[in-house]
C-alpha cells in the first residue's frame, strides 16, 4: 500500500513550550486515520502543519513525495468552527474553494449541485448559514471541501461543536460518503467512539509534548454505520484500550 | 432524522424572516409616544412659558409661512449641499484611512496617535480656524467643517471593522489558497461593511451638527442662519422650523443607512 502522507520527525514549539517533538506518522492511500488525544495536545496543530498553515520547527511532512510548505490543491480541510462566510449563501460557500481554484463556471455549478446533493442540502442553496442549524452548517463546510475533489481530506474535529445526535447522523453520512468517494482522510477527534467508528487506524496521542502512544488497527469491516461499529465485538476492546492509553500519565 | 432536522431549520428560518419587520404594535407605541409628547407640549407649553415654548400648532403655521416666502427651500438647498459634499469627503477619506490603518501596522502606528488626538479635540473649536485657513466665508470651509465632524466615526469604525476580521475566516481563506484580491472581496470587505455603515450612521448626526455650527461661524447661511435670525427676533415658532427639519433629516438619513445595511448585510438582521 502506498503512503500518501508521511510525517517525519516533526517538531513544533511555541517559545518554551513544545507542542510535539520528533513525531513520525504515515497515512496510506485511501485509509482513514483518526488522531485521538486529550484537548490541547497539539493534534490540531499537527493537522494544520499537514496543510502547510503552520510551519514546523524541525522535521517535515511529505504529501505525494513533496514536502508541504503551503496548502496543496489536492488537499482540502474541514474546520471545527465551520468557517463559513456569513455573507455568502450556501451555494456560494460551497463554491468558494473551487472558484478560487479557477475552475470554469460550468464545472463549478455542476460540482456545487453534485455535492450539495451528496451532503443532503438540496433546497437550501439560497439560504444563509445563520438560517441553518449547526449540523447543516457543517454539511456546507464538508461540501465545500468535497467540491475540491481532493485526494486528501483533513478534518479538524469537524463534529466537535455539534450535539450528540447530530454528530452521529453526520458520522454515518461521512461513512456513507466515504463509500462513494474514497478519500484519504486524517480525522482529528477527542471522542474515542468517533475515532473507532470512522477510522481504519486510530493514532492515540499523549498530552503535551504530544507523542504517538500507540497506533491501533480498527479492523471492523466496511461498509459501517456508527450502530454497526458499536455492536461489533471488537469495539469494546478497542474502546477500553483507548481509554487506558489516554488515562495513563505521559511517561 | 435528517429530514426532520431540515424541516425544523426551515421553520426556524421562516420565523426569523417574519421577525425582521417591526410589528404593528411597535409602530402604534412609537406613534402614540410622539402624539402624547406633542399633545402635552401643545396644551402645557403656553401655560409654562408662552414665549419660549411655542405650541406645535404655531410651529406648523410658521413652517408654511417660511415655505411661502421661499426662505426655507433656499436655506435647505444651501445646507444640504454642504452636508452631502462634506459627508462624501468624510466617507472617502474615512474609509481610505480606515482601511490603510486597519491593514498596515506601520500606517496604524503612524496615524493612530494623531487621529486619537484630533478626535478628542472638540471639533467646534476648530471651525472658526477653518474659515481663517481658507480665507473665505464660502462653501469650501463649511464643507470642510462638515467633513471634520463626520470623518471620525467612519474612520474609526472602518479601522475596527478591518482589524476585527474573524481569524477563523482568514485561516479558511489561506487553507483554500485565496489570492489577496479575493481575500478582500470574499472576507475583509463584507465583514467590515456593517462596521462602516454603523460609523456612517453615527457620522450623519455629527455631520448635521457640524453643518449648523459651520453656518453659525462661517458666513451665516442656510438653516443655521434661519435659526439665528428667528432666535434674535424671538420668533421661536419660526426658529423651531429649521431645528425640526434638521432633526427630521437625521432620522430620515439614518433610517436610509439602516435600510442599506439590511440590503447589503442580510445576515445581521437576525440580531434585530
Amino acid at each position: 500500500m502506498t503512503e500518501r502522507i508521511v510525517v517525519e520527525r516533526a517538531t513544533k514549539r511555541y517559545g518554551e513550550m513544545t507542542v510535539f517533538q520528533t513525531l513520525d506518522l504515515s497515512v496510506r492511500e485511501g485509509e482513514t486515520v483518526c488522531i485521538l488525544g486529550p484537548s490541547g495536545c497539539g493534534k490540531t496543530t499537527l493537522l494544520r502543519s499537514m496543510h502547510g498553515l503552520i510551519p514546523l520547527d524541525d522535521g517535515r511532512i511529505v504529501i505525494d513525495g513533496a514536502a508541504v510548505t503551503s496548502p496543496r490543491r489536492n488537499v482540502a480541510m474541514v474546520f471545527q468552527h465551520f468557517g463559513l462566510m456569513p455573507w455568502k449563501r450556501v451555494s456560494e460557500n460551497i463554491a468558494y474553494g473551487i472558484t478560487l481554484a479557477g475552475l470554469p463556471s460550468a464545472v463549478c455549478a455542476e460540482r456545487v449541485r453534485k455535492y450539495t446533493e451528496m451532503v443532503g442540502l438540496t433546497g437550501f442553496e439560497r439560504s444563509y448559514p445563520y438560517q441553518l442549524s449547526g449540523g447543516m452548517q457543517q454539511r456546507v463546510g464538508l461540501a465545500r471541501a468535497l467540491a475540491m475533489e481532493p485526494d486528501v481530506l483533513l478534518m479538524d474535529e469537524p463534529f466537535g461543536a455539534l450535539d450528540a445526535q447530530t454528530r452521529e447522523i453526520l458520522q454515518d453520512e461521512l461513512l456513507h460518503i466515504h463509500t462513494l468517494v474514497p478519500h484519504t482522510m486524517v480525522f482529528i477527534t477527542h471522542s474515542i467512539e468517533e475515532a473507532i467508528a470512522l477510522g481504519d487506524r486510530v493514532v492515540v496521542m499523549s498530552s503535551r509534548p504530544a507523542r504517538v502512544r500507540e497506533i491501533l488497527a480498527v479492523g471492523i469491516p466496511r461498509p459501517r454505520t456508527v450502530a454497526s461499529v458499536i455492536a461489533h465485538p471488537r469495539f469494546i476492546e478497542l474502546r477500553d484500550r483507548c481509554w487506558r492509553l489516554l488515562r495513563e500519565k505521559a511517561a | 432524522m435528517t429530514v426532520r432536522e431540515a424541516q425544523a431549520t426551515s421553520a426556524a428560518a421562516t420565523v426569523m424572516h417574519r421577525r425582521r419587520r417591526i410589528p404593528a404594535s411597535d409602530w402604534i407605541v412609537r406613534i402614540a409616544s410622539i402624539a402624547v409628547v406633542l399633545g402635552a407640549w401643545q396644551l402645557a407649553g403656553p401655560m409654562l412659558n408662552p414665549l419660549i415654548l411655542r405650541p406645535p400648532s404655531a410651529i406648523f403655521a410658521s413652517f408654511f409661512e417660511l415655505i411661502g416666502t421661499g426662505e426655507l427651500q433656499e436655506a435647505l438647498w444651501q445646507s444640504l449641499r454642504e452636508f452631502v459634499l462634506g459627508l462624501a469627503i468624510a466617507l472617502v477619506l474615512g474609509i481610505l484611512i480606515g482601511i490603510l490603518s486597519g491593514r498596515s501596522r506601520l500606517f496604524y502606528n503612524a496615524t493612530d496617535p494623531l487621529i486619537g488626538a484630533l478626535y478628542s479635540v472638540p471639533s467646534v473649536a476648530l471651525v472658526p480656524l477653518i474659515a481663517v485657513l481658507f480665507r473665505s466665508f464660502d462653501d469650501p470651509p463649511r464643507i470642510t467643517a462638515v467633513a471634520l465632524f463626520a470623518i471620525f466615526p467612519i474612520l474609526i469604525n472602518t479601522q475596527q471593522g478591518v482589524r476585527n476580521v474573524d481569524r477563523d475566516l482568514l485561516e479558511v481563506a489561506r487553507a483554500f489558497n485565496s489570492s489577496e484580491r479575493r481575500l478582500w472581496t470574499d472576507v475583509i470587505v463584507p465583514s467590515a461593511t456593517p462596521f462602516v455603515l454603523a460609523g456612517v450612521r453615527l457620522a450623519i448626526g455629527r455631520a448635521l451638527i457640524g453643518m449648523i455650527i459651520a453656518e453659525f461661524f462661517i458666513g451665516l447661511v442656510g438653516l443655521g442662519y434661519l435659526i439665528i435670525k428667528y432666535e434674535n427676533v424671538f420668533r421661536i415658532d419660526a426658529m423651531f422650523v429649521p431645528v425640526i427639519l434638521v432633526s427630521a433629516l437625521g432620522v430620515l438619513m439614518m433610517g436610509f443607512v439602516q435600510w442599506i445595511e439590511g440590503r447589503v448585510a442580510p445576515w445581521l438582521r437576525r440580531e434585530h
